[in-house]
């Protein structure tokens, strides 16, 4: 891993040469009241004094509505049309540990066998360059599931701001790439260690129970009861996934007029009553209990069995959201006191 | 609150055309058509681009997203089997939007066709065994592929007994195709509708099909059982198998949930941490009962 220092000056020329070099610069911006990922034209657009985005990067890789396929109507016959992706170099800046890695879980599901062109062309045009958390929220976990405020996974360059400088640790050949093309704004790294503000942040967090997953034992657990209990407050309104940094879960529907029409990829949400419901009427998640052990287990059973990897990464924006309080950190921790009872 | 707004900024964009798109259906034109009941059809289905004709390839027990342009895609099994090529058959009920669109085409026009998708029977497994095939109303349709296959490789198999079931005359699939699968050697065909479902010239068993199906006393012996139907029947179908001392390695289903990708992506066709669009749909009952209740 190539470790390197830069000062916050240096840091503001890097970003400014990035987006003079052509790329496209995407970074948190404060936006009509929230903080959101737009893409920047100087470094003097981005948000200072935030902790978190209000929504995650999810949507530059994976769009709330894409085009997956274009046809036209000739003399009633279709005639398909292959649809364009952008494939703009792009370089996203200081996504935070949690959303960083939360890449890293979709990747799984757009790659593999199969692999969906749309994200993935999107995702080899893309570098990360993670920023370390300085300052924690009320609802950050990333403990609880295996991460840290500074964690690298997911990220191509990670910066950890120490005192007024940046500990720079390119983790990928893409990043290494990218500091080495800016070499003279980097000086040598030595004396800088992260471990102090790890330690730091983490003292701070509110939230740092281990959580527990459930691949061994969701069998065993999943017609208990306090699923029903759990589940009683939940509206089914959606927000916990569509603000979540690693739920994938989507819907395909055709649009058209009788000239010409597109077949569009749309995110969905286990939480709706119509997710599963079958045209014949039978329904098998017929209630929000039922689509609420889904969210849980996909995330802390289901994900982890077929990937190794937990689908959660503890940035809690579903606990912020959620009209009525749902708590996905407590509820795991309630059903995990669950399998420890049944035992 | 901060309101330093980001400007809007030409940023030279660069696309490029999907070419690899796993979304991308085949299109299928559609040469013939019969109703198997008032509101069940079955299409043959012809492939436009001749390479694709020639190579196109599947085995029995998968799938296919079938789609209506303008309308969207559903999923039903390729229904014939791979030992009948140059043609694709489907067969689906009319109950939703895309199947009601799907049952307003006519022969020549185009549908669109991505698969084949999901795993299939182990019929090379099979070598040497009886062969119980037990479909149940539309049920049926997920077998007649891999009975076909079954059927045209006649001599690989020991006996094979059939039963199509359904609720009422009305509802059986397949009427004018049982005489031919009666035909071949070694065959026995039973046919059974459930109780105040038969007609008055009705010539088969009246019945549930588990209890008809323990009735004719099949022995598991070198045997597999390869069953489909409405849950209620499978799940009873599973029970009869039990008593008839069957181990549940011996009795193959298959199972359907929504789906949108058929490709382990989508997220919503799960039972428990496993896709039925990519690790089924086929799962023996072995498999199922270590399945959580999720289908």
């Amino acid at each position: 891993m190539l470790r390197k220092r830069l000062t916050s000056e240096n840091l503001k020329r890097w970003i400014d040469a990035l987006v003079e070099s052509g790329k496209q610069v995407v970074a948190p911006v404060h936006e009509e009241g929230l903080t959101v990922f737009r893409t920047i034209s100087s470094s003097d657009q981005i948000a200072d004094n935030y902790t978190k985005t209000d929504f995650p990067f999810k949507e530059w890789l994976f769009p709330p509505t894409e085009v997956i396929l274009r046809y036209r109507f000739e003399n009633g016959e279709p005639v398909l049309e292959d649809p364009e992706v952008d494939a703009t170099e792009t370089v996203a800046l200081f996504l935070r540990p949690c959303d960083a890695t939360a890449i890293s879980v979709l990747d799984k599901v757009f790659g593999g066998d199969y692999e969906d062109e749309f994200y993935m062309t999107r995702r080899r045009k893309l570098t990360v360059i993670g920023l370390s958390c300085v300052e924690p929220q009320p609802e950050c976990f990333c403990t609880s599931v295996g991460l840290s405020p500074t964690s690298e996974r997911g990220s191509d360059i990670l910066l950890t701001q120490i005192g007024n400088d940046f500990l720079v640790e390119a983790i990928t050949e893409k990043g290494e790439q990218l500091v080495n093309e800016y070499a003279n704004l980097f000086a040598d790294a030595e004396g800088l260690t992260k471990d102090q503000v790890t330690a730091e942040v983490i003292a701070k967090m509110k939230r740092t129970e281990p959580l527990p997953t459930f691949s061994e034992t969701y069998t065993d657990i999943f017609e208990h009861p306090v699923w029903e209990e759990i589940a009683r407050k939940c509206l089914g309104c959606g927000i916990c996934a569509y603000s979540c940094p690693t739920c994938h879960c989507y819907d395909i529907v055709d649009e058209a007029t009788l000239f010409e029409g597109v077949r569009c990829r749309n995110w969905d949400c286990c939480a709706f009553g119509l997710f599963t419901l079958h045209a014949s009427g039978h329904n098998p998640r017929p209630t929000q209990a039922h689509r609420y052990r889904q969210r849980v287990l996909h995330k802390f059973a289901y994900f982890l069995q077929t990937y190794g990897q937990n689908m959660c990464v503890g940035c809690g924006r579903c606990i912020v959201k959620c009209p009525v309080g749902m708590d996905i950190y407590e509820i795991v921790q309630r059903i995990g006191e669950q399998v420890t009872s049944q035992v | 609150m901060m309101t330093s707004v980001a400007t809007e900024v030409a940023a030279p964009r660069e696309t490029v055309k999907v070419t690899k798109n796993i979304y991308k259906p085949h299109l299928m034109t559609i040469v013939a058509m019969r109703d198997e009941t008032h509101d069940t059809r079955t299409l043959r289905l012809q492939f436009k681009d001749p390479q694709v004709a020639e190579t196109f390839d599947w085995k029995p027990g998968q799938f296919a997203q079938y789609s209506v342009f303008g309308v969207g895609e559903c999923v039903f099994t390729i229904a014939n089997s791979p030992t009948r090529k140059g043609y694709i058959e489907c067969t689906f009920r009319q109950v939703g939007k895309v199947t009601s669109a799907l049952r307003d085409m006519e022969v020549g026009q185009t549908i669109g066709f991505r698969g084949p998708y999901g795993n299939w029977f182990p019929v090379d497994e099979w070598d040497g065994k009886r062969l119980y095939f037990v479909g149940g109303g539309i049920g049926t349709v997920a077998l007649r592929g891999v009975m076909q296959y079954c059927l045209d490789n006649r001599k690989r198999y020991d006996e094979i007994l059939i039963l199509n079931a359904a609720r009422t005359v009305a509802d059986l699939v397949y009427k004018s195709e049982m005489d031919e699968w009666a035909s071949v050697e070694g065959v026995t065909l039973v046919k059974a509708v459930d109780p105040g479902g038969e007609t008055p010239d009705w010539d088969g068993k009246v019945g549930l099909a588990p209890n008809v199906f323990e009735e004719l006393k099949p022995t598991p012996d070198n045997a597999v059982l390869i069953t489909c139907g409405p849950p209620i029947m499978i799940r009873f179908m599973l029970l009869a198998a039990e008593r008839l001392g069957f181990k549940p390695e011996q009795v193959y289903t298959t199972l359907e949930n929504r789906m949108k990708c058929g490709l382990g992506k989508c997220g919503r066709c799960n039972v428990g941490p496993y896709y039925v669009c990519k690790d089924g749909p086929v799962f023996t009952a072995a498999q199922l009962s270590r399945l959580p209740k999720d289908f």
